[in-house]
């Protein structure tokens, strides 16, 4: 049992941490938010370049074949620099769902250029287990697909969409499309956290041809909800980066300013504040490093449900807790300038916020907890 | 990073979960998941002859350096000892003071004659060692010491004068490591030394502090001309205050996994109670619970962290947070513990498992307190952790 970085591990936090200091600066992360698409393909490119856009995709397509702990590290990268690239939207979310669901067709035609960072994929629907109202109905060996999905993440940006359904008797399924297919409606959304871009899709009476199904069935729901909680683990990671990036933050603008003819950071109420933020960040911290490598280690082992979800929940609690502290934090400790559009706080305090809600709020996890101890057999 | 346990630690854990079985049972069984004096049903002398008991076994030392070790364990399987240990109900360690702090400061700062005294007693299980830190006017400020100590010339040892408070087993020990002042002249951290003291002897009164538990965990100890041996200062005369912290550093270790493991029984106890009394069924109750159960597995990977970290390097991250983290969340567990009892929180006579969480609910208020406050903490974190100026 061993819970430190290994030397591969730390190169690539290494190299995340410097590349992404130069090339996300907040300037280049605001210009970009800025922009038509909210895109720095620049920065994308260079990641593609490393091989990052395939790192837990399977060596076959064309990923690196790495596992769950160097996708959270690099997350957690991200989420420090709030970079403005669809990497969880695509990479985390379609790529690792393609990655448990979809046939071997499927993947083949997807995966590769998923991984070169070459197309950008989309889940429309990232809510709880069911698939929301959309349905497919039979036609010929064909399908007509009708349905609203109103919250999808860089939906307007991908080229690749990934639209979970149900047929008329409920078997669940999922669609891979092309957003230029006739009837299909995509509708970007403006968000608050302008550092991410979603959409609302809708499709009326949408008629695709077979290879559109990728997965459907019992075998589609369990890989659904393990996709999840691994995208659930990695968001976590992100968060972490986050409550990482605001402490870090507040202590050095608490060493330059001055009031009192002293920095704010010798005063012991200012002092107090930022410990506590480095609890919840080392808590975080920790909780996602041993559900990242939970998730890899129950692969080996060939997976435990009931751990897996336990785990995820603990990463999503822990880094949601520390992510939304930590960026209130910031803006307190930054006085009235905390309150100011130019300096960063905000942005961070509104990504906390718009990752809070994503893949099922804090309480829901927790009651998925507290079913497994409260209500089952008692062990 | 991973987290598979390797054959041989999977056969050290079968190990020690058979000798606990064999073990902890017979006259022994009343000491079951007693985890300390405020704990019901706790017994001393019980308590003494257990630790004798685990002596024979060679489970006292185990994280000793080197040969005053019985047996050279690698870090995971001292872990692995202290998990099974508690797991199997292990009662509180009346002689870990001895076997955590001193002998490793006697190992690393202390005479060949002196190891060779001391070390036999707290590995047997037959010598109990109590701590002499703190007075009244030296808690968080610690380097207040007023307790003196002089070399007397003409009797030969030194004289000690003054007032320890907080001393934990105090009662139940036969020595104490005590930080006086040996310099008259000297005002905080400088001239201070660590002596060893017999407890018994017509110069120290003990007298116990009652507890909001009831119970007397904590000792004062009253130093009236009590005398020791020239020879048994630990580390250099005036050089006190170096030893005293370093005794502390050997607080962090293996056998946080077993106090979390503990934790984990307690843990245990509230979901219990809460299913049988129809708690499990309030939503903000099932929602407190989970978090609990959470946190403590947020605690286990971070001590992994603190563990997997080089010893020679400064201090990581994670274990900067340790101490606080853990005694935050035992204290939320207390209050949530009284909680799930409900109506019947108050009530001093209910089963045992009630006690036992009613215990815990008052215990845990001094987790926050003892070993550096909160604020302590806090203060420590942002100084050197965070660098923010002292």
């Amino acid at each position: 049992m061993d819970l430190a970085l290994d030397h591969d591990q730390r190169l690539i936090v290494d190299t995340a941490e410097r590349l992404l200091a130069d090339a996300a600066s907040s300037s280049a992360t605001r210009a970009a938010a800025d922009g038509a698409d909210g895109i720095d393909h620049a920065l994308w490119q260079q990641m593609a370049a490393m091989g990052w856009c395939g790192v837990h995709l399977p060596e076959a397509q064309g990923g690196l074949g790495l596992g769950i702990v160097e996708l959270a590290l690099l997350q957690e990268q991200l989420g420090r620099r709030l970079a403005c690239v669809p990497f969880f939207d695509s990479v985390v979310l379609a790529g690792t769902l393609l990655r448990e669901a979809a046939n071997a067709q499927a993947q083949g035609r997807w995966l590769p250029a998923l991984a070169a960072g070459e197309s950008i994929a989309a889940l429309a629907d990232e809510s709880e287990n069911d698939s929301g109202t959309a349905h497919a109905t039979p036609d010929n060996g064909a399908w007509t697909l009708a349905g609203d999905w109103p919250r999808a993440g860089s939906a307007a940006q991908a080229d690749l969409l990934l639209l979970p359904a149900r047929s008329t008797d409920g078997e669940a399924l999922l669609f891979a499309v092309a957003p230029t297919v006739q009837g299909l409606q995509i509708k970007e959304r403006p968000t608050i956290d302008r550092t991410r871009r979603c959409a609302a899709v809708q499709a009326l009476g949408v008629r695709l041809d077979g290879h559109a199904l990728v997965a459907r069935g019992p075998r589609l729901e369990a890989a659904v909800r393990r996709a999840r909680g691994i995208a659930a683990v990695a968001l976590a990671a992100e968060q972490l980066g986050v409550a990482q990036q605001c402490l870090t933050m507040s202590v050095a603008y608490a060493k330059e300013r001055v009031q009192f003819g002293q920095p704010i950071a010798a005063f012991q109420a200012v002092k107090h504040r930022c410990a506590q933020m480095m609890v919840a960040v080392e808590g975080a911290r920790s909780a996602v490093y041993g559900a990242a490598a939970q998730c890899d280690t129950a692969v080996d082992a060939g997976g435990d449900a009931a751990a897996l979800d336990f785990h995820t929940a603990l990463a999503r609690v822990e880094a949601t807790e520390a992510a939304q502290f930590c960026a209130q934090e910031a803006i307190q400790l930054h006085g009235g300038v905390g309150f100011t559009w130019e300096y960063d706080p905000h942005l961070y305090f509104k990504r906390a916020q718009a990752s809070s809600q994503r893949l099922a709020p804090v309480s829901v996890w927790c009651e998925r907890v507290a079913a497994q101890l409260l209500d089952g057999p008692t062990a | 990073m991973n987290l598979h346990e390797s054959a041989a630690e999977q056969a050290f854990r079968a190990e020690v979960k058979a000798w606990m079985a064999e073990h902890l049972s017979g006259e022994f069984e009343p000491l079951r998941g007693v985890n300390g004096p405020s704990a019901p049903g706790f017994d001393a002398a019980l308590a003494k002859q257990w630790e004798q008991c685990l002596a024979s076994g060679g489970w006292i030392g185990i994280g000793w350096p080197g040969e005053a070790s019985p047996r050279a364990l690698p870090l995971a399987q001292q872990v692995i000892f202290h998990e099974e240990y508690v797991r199997a109900g292990g009662p509180g360690r009346i002689g870990h003071i001895g076997e955590t702090l001193l002998a490793p400061t006697l190992i690393a700062h202390g005479t060949a004659e002196q190891q060779q005294r001391f070390l036999p007693g707290i590995r047997a299980g037959t010598e109990y060692w109590a701590q002499g830190y703190s007075e009244p006017g030296a808690g968080s400020d610690l380097a207040n010491v007023r307790t003196r100590a002089a070399l007397d010339e003409a009797a030969g040892g030194w004289v000690l004068n003054g007032q320890k408070v907080w001393t934990s087993w105090a009662q139940d020990s036969d020595w104490i490591f005590v930080l006086a002042r040996t310099d008259p002249s000297s005002v905080r951290h400088r001239g201070l030394t660590l002596l060893l003291v017999p407890l018994h002897q017509s110069g120290i009164t003990i007298r116990p502090i009652r507890q909001i538990t009831g119970a007397a965990e904590f000792y004062e100890v009253f130093f009236d001309g009590a005398r020791t041996e020239a020879s048994l200062h630990l580390g250099t005369v005036g050089e006190g205050w170096k030893v005293a912290m370093a005794l502390l550093g050997f607080e962090r270790g293996a056998s946080t996994l077993g106090q979390q493991a503990h934790f984990r029984h307690e843990l245990g106890m509230v979901i219990a109670a809460a299913r049988a009394n129809g708690a499990a069924r309030d939503p903000l109750l099932r929602q407190r619970i989970a978090r609990a159960a959470l946190g403590l597995q947020m605690l286990h990977f971070n001590a992994l962290r603190v563990l997997a970290s080089d010893a020679s390097q400064p201090q990581p991250p994670a274990a900067f947070i340790a101490k606080y983290a853990w005694s935050n969340w035992h204290r939320d567990l207390g209050r949530l513990a009284m909680d799930v009892l409900g109506e019947v929180a108050d009530i001093a006579d209910g089963d045992l498992q009630s006690q036992r969480l009613q215990s815990l609910w008052l215990a845990s208020r001094s987790d926050t307190i003892y070993a550096g406050t909160n604020e302590i903490q806090l203060n420590l974190i942002a100084e050197r952790a965070l660098g923010m100026p002292r």
